[in-house]
């Protein structure tokens, strides 16, 4: 319940939308689901802006990757056979995995974004899925990588505007795939309970190719720094080598090192240090696990 | 403050009311009387709010009732037919899932939304649909046992029009006449 709340529009356009934040200037916040709006319940916070009915739901193919809206649902994702056979399912599974069945029918794709909290499940796989973002402002719309959309704790790049949807890539164009190529993917998330808030989460993708070689790796861990993270110093140490358990101990020890975590009610500092690198071990085996023997 | 009008329908029956921009579901249904939809954490941690919203279930808590305009809206009150009890509240009477009966209406909407989705769950599955639903007494093992009796015992639970519910006056289990007689 938040009383103070002056107003509660639901605009049909996105123009609409733009002029009643325009209107509300600092007072005013879009809201989706509101799993987490109403748990943080800011007191600043006096207009709100409904996007659930701007026509924002949904999943669909793109030029060989997918368009997801803002206002998708995590239960729509993991319930979507696309997303179940995209790359390893990984979104799918990182929806299926974020809070109790009560939480994903509301909860959307673009509030778990939005919201920047550091332990965002669907963060990492969007991450090393490349993904991009699509926002709409006051001087129309604009798109940008995943990676440059976080920019701190609760901090993003929409300073107001409206997050429109989310695009991911064709896998072979953006991993480069060639011929004998074959490529696996992995989403892990440590909780108290797997539906609680994550400890730690990370996702891998690697490809290899037909003598066992890693062409590409990508890695991506989250709460163990202010924003999700890529980790290109441990992606690069998988690159040209044969993906096996030395190449990985060494990747881990990489991400442990790149880590900055912090210490709150979940998990200390160390724990979540020495977590991320074991949740990118367990990421890489099931890679490695996943990749089937090169037929002849 | 501008309040709003909101239209939706509860258990079937058109309602109109007017709200506050900040009221959430959970606040104006019980003060509409619909006292089955509990408030526990108001937090979207404990699932003793759940009502269906358009067949999906959710934490009323964290839903505004602003929301809810155009929306069919289940509690728990909508689900028994005059004195015919819903056939998952029967399985839940029976398998001595209910105690103190606080976390019961959120489990049986949970249960309803879930068996619809998934008529012949495994055990496992039926846990995992549970795990928003806190209970503070009987633990989980006897809801996942009531889940999965409603699953074997009432033809899937697709759609509850086909379901043959028994009277309450049919019931023989002792045990949930007990239950019943207290209640
Ligand atoms: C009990 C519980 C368990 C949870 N478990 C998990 C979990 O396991 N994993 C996890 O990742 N999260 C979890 N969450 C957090 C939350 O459910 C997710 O972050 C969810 O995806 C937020 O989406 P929403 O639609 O509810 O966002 P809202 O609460 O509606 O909004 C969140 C923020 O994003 C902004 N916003 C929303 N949509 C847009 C848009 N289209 N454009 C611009 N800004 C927008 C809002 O202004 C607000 O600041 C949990 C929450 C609860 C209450
Ligand atoms: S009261 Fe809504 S989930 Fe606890
Ligand atoms: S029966 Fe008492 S909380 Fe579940």
């Amino acid at each position: 319940m938040m009383p103070w709340l002056e107003a509660f529009h639901r605009p049909t356009t996105i123009a609409e939308a733009l002029r009643l934040m325009k209107r509300g200037g600092r007072r005013a916040r879009f809201v989706a689901g509101a799993t987490d709006l109403l748990v943080e319940a800011d007191p600043a916070a006096r207009i709100l802006v409904d996007v659930g009915r701007l026509g924002l739901a949904y999943i669909k193919p793109h030029r060989g990757g997918w368009r997801i809206g803002a206002a998708t649902t995590m239960a729509m994702l993991e319930q979507s056979e696309g997303m179940r056979a995209f790359a390893g399912g990984i979104l799918a599974r990182a929806a299926a995995a974020s809070g109790s069945i009560q939480i994903r029918n509301r909860a959307t794709a673009g509030g778990n974004l939005a919201n920047a909290s550091p332990a965002a499940d669907l963060a990492p796989p969007l991450l090393v899925l490349d993904a991009q973002v699509v926002i709409a402002g006051q001087k129309g719309k604009r798109r940008l990588p995943l990676a440059d959309f976080f920019k701190g704790v609760c901090q993003t790049a929409l300073k107001g505007d409206l997050l429109m949807e989310i695009i991911l890539p064709p896998l072979n164009r953006a991993a480069g795939r060639r011929g004998g190529e074959r490529s696996a993917w992995s989403f892990q998330k440590l909780g108290r309970v797997e539906s609680d808030i994550a400890i730690v989460n990370a996702a891998a993708g690697v490809g290899v190719d037909a003598g066992g070689r890693c062409r590409w790796a990508r890695i991506a861990v989250g709460a163990v720094a202010p924003t999700p993270l890529r980790i290109a110093a441990a992606e690069s140490a998988l690159q040209g080598r044969p993906l096996d358990s030395e190449s990985i101990a060494l990747a881990c020890e990489t991400v442990c090192r790149e880590a900055r975590p912090i210490t709150d009610l979940r998990a200390s500092v160390d724990y979540r240090r020495q977590m991320s690198g074991v949740l990118v071990r367990r990421a890489l085996e099931e890679c490695l696990a996943g990749i089937e023997p090169p037929r002849h | 403050m501008d309040s709003l009008e909101i239209r939706l329908k509860v258990n079937g029956e058109p309602r109109s009311w007017r709200v506050a921009p900040g009221d959430v579901l959970l606040d104006v249904l019980r003060r509409e009387n619909y006292f089955g939809v509990k408030r526990g954490c108001e937090t979207g941690e404990c699932g003793a709010c759940t009502v269906l919203l358009d067949g999906k279930a959710v934490n009323s808590c964290l839903v505004f009732a602003a929301q809810a305009h155009g929306c069919d809206i289940v509690t728990i009150e909508g689900l028994a037919q005059g004195d015919r009890l819903h056939p998952i509240q029967e399985a839940f009477l029976d398998a001595g899932a209910v105690q103190c009966g606080f976390c019961t209406p959120g489990m049986v909407l949970n249960t309803k939304a879930f068996l619809e989705q998934c008529p012949q769950p495994t055990e496992a599955e039926a846990r995992q649909a549970l795990a928003g639903n806190y209970c503070r007494c009987t633990g989980y093992k006897k809801p996942v046992e009531a889940v999965m009796a409603a699953a074997a015992n009432f033809g899937l639970g697709i759609s509850d029009c086909g379901l043959q519910s028994r009277k309450k006056s049919e019931i023989r289990n002792p045990k949930s006449e007990i239950k019943r007689g207290r209640r």
